[in-house]
């Protein structure tokens, strides 16, 4: 078995054809004809840039327009005045086109290889693929037309350029195996965008096997096989279907509304980090933003954004989610997310320390301009407060007293607001579960945060690999704690979410139906799964389940009875 | 000679697809048109130099044009910098 990088998800079994790299080697000659030279350079560039057009084209009609732009990005990087015009200079001084294409595509090469940014780096290869694109047209070498492989198909090669990818017919190929490339290349995200099983990063691969050889790659655990005998190949076939159908039942899934086995009607949302996300969320049938962190704001940023800065970002998000719930949650920084023009001092226990309501109440400027720009983004949808990190009923006393002063103020200076924007408490912290009953008379909601949560109920570092084992939200004291806050928001009759990880967990889905969760915030691209997950319990089903668990005395108990439970 | 100075504001900063329309934007003026950013200057109308300058997020450009459509320039290119350059 090879092990390569899981890129794209899903089974792949076929028949290899490889992908051989040409010989590209050239004599480097001293030109006597100049303008004959670029004629002949000029040729290939445009014979290049009409093939590249006319590909890009195609692509945008199979597949999209985003990924159309890669190959139009090439077009537009061989004519630029940086590139071809730096190439006929050259030619101009006597060298031939191949020397001068080569010379100028590797100096850039180089200087975008290493820079300290992905996606810079990315145009590195992008050059590269232009390079020999244009190398072959000057050439005269003709490429294995990809579009005419048979069907079942796997493509091995050492690296599947956008231009090669962008002739995949996707009934014919069934799988894709290459040398190079990361979860985030071009190829990787081609794959995904035609639901072709590919991993990649496979080194020597294309040496190794020979065309027509049976090979088995398991796209979602990065997993290859090379003329694999009998037994894998009964089990992966079989692994196949299941895939196959669990994608098309997924499908079926897709512009529902989240029931119960019951017909009871659930909410699930999406968390979100950035305003694009938002469109991840509608695109992946979220039905609101359960967590819209707010620190990327403050992170990818040199100075504290202003109110206006701040007040564009989250009216994106509302704008985009078209009046669906967006619940915005204010500035959760220290701990482990350190904002270096903030200044904050170093702690000998940040988790315990001066972090996210703590801070922002201790530096009530600078929260004040974040809850005004978010109470104005909410005169354009439904925008929701959630304060992190509460441990007293002060705390949540105060940032309403905050809101009220600020509505009171953008009344005033005839600011559109909405009257009723809630504010609401993340429970996450030991203290807080425990006077989840007290939180919920301040509270116009619940979030329950299952990372933080488990994390201070177990007093276990989640970062520490020799306590890692302690760091399970099954764990009996979780449970309870989870069980309880839903309980308290239930008496007080104000709506509990969970934004963990949790939230999306097979196993604890149907616990939480049990205890009576009302919103589930999971990342987009689960949503489908938790939606399908969901459909599958009744209530008399994961209330018996939940009964027989919660009776348990230990995690590995209780895991193991939710897995045997568990409806796949 | 007029130049500005300039925040860049799309969350990628200076990637393929602002890069690529910028440089469009700047070509069709006679002016030489620079972009000043951490001690190099960079050749507006070239996609390939404007990408290497590996702008992001935030960096400040100062943006310099020289010639005879050079108000026009500083004023249409500045804007669509600050515009956040169609991202």
């Amino acid at each position: 078995m090879y092990k390569g990088i899981a890129a794209s998800r899903g089974i792949g079994i076929g028949s290899i054809c490889r992908i051989i790299e040409h010989d590209l080697t050239f004599e480097a000659k001293q030109i006597s004809d100049p303008a004959a030279e670029k004629d002949r350079f000029h040729k290939a560039i445009a014979d290049f840039v009409e093939e590249t057009n006319a590909m890009a084209k195609d692509i945008e009609k199979r597949i999209g327009p985003k990924e159309a732009e890669i190959l139009m990005g090439h077009a537009v990087m061989i004519s630029d005045p940086a590139m071809s015009g730096e190439m006929d200079k050259m030619i101009d001084s006597g060298q031939c086109a191949e020397s001068a294409l080569t010379a100028v595509c590797d100096m850039f090469i180089g200087m975008f290889s290493k820079m300290d940014d992905d996606m810079m780096r990315q145009r590195a290869s992008d050059i590269a693929d232009v390079k020999v694109s244009v190398l072959k047209k000057l050439l005269g070498i003709e490429d294995i037309d990809i579009s005419k492989v048979a069907p079942g198909t796997v493509l091995v090669c050492k690296d599947l350029t956008p231009s090669m990818t962008s002739q995949i017919v996707k009934e014919n190929v069934t799988g894709i195996i290459t040398e190079i490339g990361g979860k985030t290349s071009h190829s990787a995200i081609l794959a995904r965008a035609l639901e072709i099983p590919a991993v990649l990063s496979v080194p020597g691969i294309v040496d190794q096997v020979k065309d027509k050889d049976t090979a088995i790659l398991d796209g979602t655990e990065g997993d290859v096989y090379i003329n694999p005998d009998g037994d894998v190949l009964s089990k992966y076939m079989l692994k196949r279907e299941e895939f196959i159908r669990k994608q098309s039942e997924l499908k079926n899934f897709i512009g529902k509304e989240t029931l119960t086995a019951d017909g009871d009607k659930l909410e699930l949302f999406c968390n979100i980090g950035t305003p694009k996300d938002a469109k991840k969320a509608m695109e992946c049938d979220g039905e609101g933003i359960g967590l819209f962190r707010s620190e990327f704001l403050f992170m990818d940023n040199t100075h504290l954004p202003t109110e206006d800065e701040q007040f564009e970002a989250y009216k994106e998000a509302v704008e985009t989610m078209d009046g669906r719930a967006v619940i915005i949650r204010t500035l959760d920084i220290g701990g482990d997310k350190d904002i270096p023009y903030l200044g904050m001092k170093k702690e000998e226990n940040p988790f315990l320390g001066y972090r996210a309501v703590r801070y922002c109440l201790g530096n009530e400027e600078t929260y004040r301009t974040q809850l005004r720009a978010i109470i104005r983004a909410s005169a354009f949808g439904k925008v929701k407060i959630m304060v992190p990190l509460v441990t007293t009923v002060d705390e949540i006393r105060s940032v309403k007293k905050i809101v009220e002063e600020i509505k009171s103020d953008l009344k005033s200076e005839g600011i559109k607001y909405d009257e009723n924007i809630e504010v609401g408490c993340m429970v996450e912290t030991a203290s807080a579960s425990l006077i989840a009953d007290l939180l919920a008379k301040e509270a116009a909601f619940f979030s329950i945060g299952t990372n933080d949560l488990t994390q201070y109920t177990m007093s276990v570092d989640r970062g520490n690999p020799d306590v890692a084992y302690l760091y399970s939200s099954f764990q009996p004291s979780v449970l309870r704690s989870i069980k309880y806050i839903i309980e308290c928001g239930k008496k007080a009759g104000i709506p509990v979410g969970m934004c963990g990880e949790a939230a999306a967990d097979p196993l604890m889905i149907p616990l939480l139906m049990s205890f009576g969760l009302d919103e589930y915030s999971v990342n987009p691209v689960l949503v489908l799964t938790a939606r399908c997950i969901i459909s599958k319990w009744s209530k008399a089903e994961a209330d018996a389940l939940a009964a027989k668990v919660m009776a348990m005395d230990t995690e590995k108990e209780i895991v193991a009875a939710l897995k045997e439970a568990a409806k796949e | 000679m007029v130049s500005k100075n300039i925040t860049v504001k799309n969350e990628q900063g200076m990637h393929m697809r602002p890069a690529s329309l910028l440089s469009q934007k700047a070509t069709p003026f006679d002016s030489n048109i620079k972009i000043l950013f951490n001690g190099n200057s960079y050749d507006c109308k070239s996609v390939m130099f404007l990408m290497s300058a590996c702008i992001k997020c935030g960096s400040e450009i100062e943006l310099q044009c020289d010639g005879p459509d050079e108000e026009k320039a500083l004023a249409e290119l500045s804007e669509f910098i600050e515009s956040g350059m169609g991202d």
